[in-house]
């Protein structure tokens, strides 16, 4: 339903998506996961023909987003980040008005969007004003105006920002429900617990590039079982570096340095919490001290983490 | 065309839960107009009060009551009789013009040349009405003298009979009067000034003042809100809608003439409503309301457009809004909203028919004051759709060239 195919946005010399690369299918989550100003959202502006792409194709339903934008942008539903309603025009106007920009009409139109309404929850509120809305409603409003046209593949860009958890849920549910409909749905986040339970597949940007990408399990399985462990307290930076090259050396094999600061060090290893009081007086031997441990079972975020040193709502 | 008509019906749908802002758009001018009407029709003409002792009860006493009240004096001042306490608590109470006391004994000293003393005691919180009574009293005493100089025989035989004159009495006093009249006429007429008279080059009557108001502020209606209109473009962009139609197959030129269209129904509305009270207020013929609204439309869609070019240039919407209503005010005043081009010196009046509003206000003035409709010219009606299209189409390109994107 969508192709990729090594496309970038540049400003300047500036890259803001570097050659990236994915696919995916009818019935399906794709999760584009990344920190704030990864290129997440540029990356869906491209596909939605917002920007033209200064390198590489994108496909919608086989239809070039440049060359054949008109039957790509008629076969793709888009929900901003941002809201984007008329305050002052009925909810059931706003989705008449969306509907028929994508070239709904009639009968059609009236019944999908008596459908919709129900769908998000605001057919008794159906001729107010979004501006009388809550925020959680005016994001249903805002995702409903974007499905109205049954498009099969939709494009959601950071649909749960400012969102409360019921209406949070809410929108999960309908993701999955569009899913389970046959649609394919394009999920950019920077929550991976999001990710983790909507995506059946991930790719992971970071300052423009795919770093990683596959299922869920597969991107689990890279990590393998190990967990990530964070300690905060002093560290002297070249001592701390040999003593843990040196427990690495007497045998532990999967202990991977992650990141070092002065404040704080990361590391991944297997069942972490055996090996606490060895790593504990390592770092004594080093004259650091600790003044507090996390430890992680190993999650998408771990992975991020791994992949790219830093946390990701960093 | 059918996402034109789609835009058209939304905009429609959103004016109208804005009617505050409608309700500005004709206030103002409609405020502004009907000051300036009233101001320039107006013809109450002063009126005062002349309060009059009259101490003396003579004939003569009667007489200088009696002109006062004659001719169009009396359309300004109304004598009223009262005895001295009264009328002076009363002008002194700011309740009168003026009070003139005609002492005891008048008649009989002007009749013997004696000195007299007429009070006259005026309303210093007026300026205009005391100032006529005060001169209608000089001009009555110096008449008085005059005609105690020229006829003091007559009069004094008049004043001295006891009983009623005889009929030749009367006539005898009649023909001493008139002999005196003829050996003085010759001096007074004619005058011994000979007086050219030049007629003025015959000129075509000029339409009221108050009239040629009304174009300028018909204009101002339409600018305003043409202004305001404009101003939805910046609205849909923070909402993020515009932003929101490039991700659909719609088509920006469409959603723009649905915008436009809306700005002429809405701008029709609000110039029509001061063009229907201006032509019941000054009796213009009907026959010229479809010219004139179809004028103001257009005329409205031109100013949506390019205020709306205008507004689209600058990176932030206050900034815009800000700029918008600085050229508003300069315009009107360019353009003969707050005075009318055709009273104003020809120099200015030719600098303001080059504004905008200046030059739809001058054809709406052709055409509510010519003697059929549709009398705005071929070459002007063209020279607006130009320049509706041209500011139509500085919209569609920034509309695409980024200001819908970002």
């Amino acid at each position: 339903m969508l192709t990729v195919n090594e496309l970038s946005k540049n400003y300047g010399d500036f890259v803001a998506v570097d050659r990236i690369s994915f696919s995916a299918d009818k019935g399906s989550v794709f999760g584009l996961l990344g920190p704030n100003g990864a290129g997440k959202s540029t990356a869906i502006n491209c596909i939605a023909g917002l920007l033209k792409p200064t390198s590489g194709h994108a496909a919608v339903a086989g239809h070039d987003v440049v060359s054949d934008g008109k039957a790509a942008r008629r076969n793709l539903g888009v929900v901003p980040q941002e809201l984007a309603l008329y305050e002052d025009l009925p909810a059931i106007e706003n989705l008449r008005y969306w509907g028929k920009a994508y070239g709904l009409g009639g009968q059609a139109l009236e019944d999908r969007v008596t459908e919709v309404l129900e769908y998000i929850g605001l057919n008794d509120r159906a001729k107010d004003m979004p501006k009388e809305f809550s925020g959680g409603m005016k994001r249903r409003l805002n995702f409903g105006c974007g499905i109205v046209h049954r498009p099969p593949l939709i494009l959601l860009d950071e649909p749960t920002v400012g969102v409360d958890p019921q209406s949070r849920a809410r929108l999960f549910d309908m993701v999955e429900a569009e899913r389970d409909a046959g649609v394919c749905i394009v999920y950019t986040t920077h929550y991976m617990e999001e990710a983790e339970r909507l995506c059946d597949s991930l790719a992971i940007i970071d300052h423009g590039k795919l770093i990683a990408q596959g299922s869920v399990d597969e991107l689990r399985a890279k990590l393998g079982a190990r967990d990530v462990l964070q300690l905060s307290g002093h560290f002297p930076v070249e001592p701390t570096k040999q003593a843990i090259s040196a427990l690495i050396e007497r045998g532990n094999a999967d202990l991977e340095f992650l990141a070092q600061e002065e404040d704080s060090i990361t590391l991944t290893l297997s069942n972490a919490s055996q090996h606490l009081p060895a790593i504990f007086e390592a770092v004594a031997g080093t004259g650091g001290s600790v003044s507090e441990t996390s430890l992680r079972s190993p999650n998408l975020e771990t992975l991020f983490l791994l992949l790219t040193g830093t946390e990701l709502r960093e | 065309m059918s996402f034109a008509l789609t835009s058209f019906k939304k905009d429609i749908a959103r004016w109208r839960q804005d009617y505050m802002a409608t309700l500005i758009w004709l206030a103002i001018p409609l405020l502004t107009g009907g000051l300036i009407t009233t101001l320039m029709s107006s013809d109450v003409k002063p009126h005062g009060t002349l309060l009059l002792v009259d101490e003396d009860q003579t004939f003569l006493s009667e007489l200088i009551v009696g002109a006062y009240s004659a001719g169009e004096l009396g359309e300004l001042i109304s004598v009223e009789k009262t005895d001295f306490d009264e009328g002076f608590e009363r002008v002194n109470d700011g309740g009168a013009s003026g009070l003139l006391v005609i002492p005891e004994g008048f008649a009989q000293a002007l009749l013997e040349s004696e000195p007299v003393t007429l009070t006259l005691r005026t309303n210093p919180s007026q300026t205009i009405l005391p100032g006529i009574i005060t001169n209608v009293t000089e001009i009555l005493l110096d008449a008085g003298f005059y005609a105690h100089q020229l006829f003091g025989d007559e009069i004094e035989t008049f004043t001295s009979m006891t009983d009623d004159p005889s009929d030749a009495q009367v006539a005898a006093i009649a023909v001493a009067i008139q002999n005196k009249m003829e050996s003085v006429a010759p001096k007074f007429f004619p005058p011994v000034i000979e007086i050219e008279i030049i007629e003025p080059p015959p000129q075509e009557p000029r339409p009221p003042l108050a009239l040629l108001f009304m174009p300028g502020i018909i204009l101002m209606a339409v600018v305003f809100s043409a202004n305001g209109l404009a101003g939805d473009f910046w609205r849909e962009r923070e909402q993020g809608t515009l932003r929101r139609l490039v991700f659909t197959p719609a088509r920006m030129g469409e959603f723009l003439v649905g915008k436009a269209l809306a700005a002429a129904v809405i701008i029709g509305f609000v110039g029509g409503t001061t063009l229907v009270l201006g032509f019941l207020y000054h009796g213009i013929s009907f026959a010229k309301l479809p010219s004139s609204l179809v004028w103001i439309a257009l005329s409205g869609i031109a100013l949506f457009a390019w205020f709306g070019a205008l507004q689209m240039m600058f990176s932030n919407q206050k900034t815009a809004s800000i700029f918008s209503m600085m050229l508003v005010f300069p315009l009107l005043m360019a353009g003969g909203s707050f005075f009318p081009l055709a009273v104003l010196p020809g120099w200015i009046a030719a600098i303001g028919r080059i504004a905008p509003n200046g030059f739809m206000a001058h054809n709406l003035t052709l055409e509510v004051t010519a003697a059929d409709p549709w009398s705005i010219s071929l070459l002007s009606w063209l020279t607006l759709i130009v320049a509706a299209a041209i500011g139509l189409s500085i919209c569609a390109w920034r509309l695409r060239a980024g200001f819908a994107r970002t």
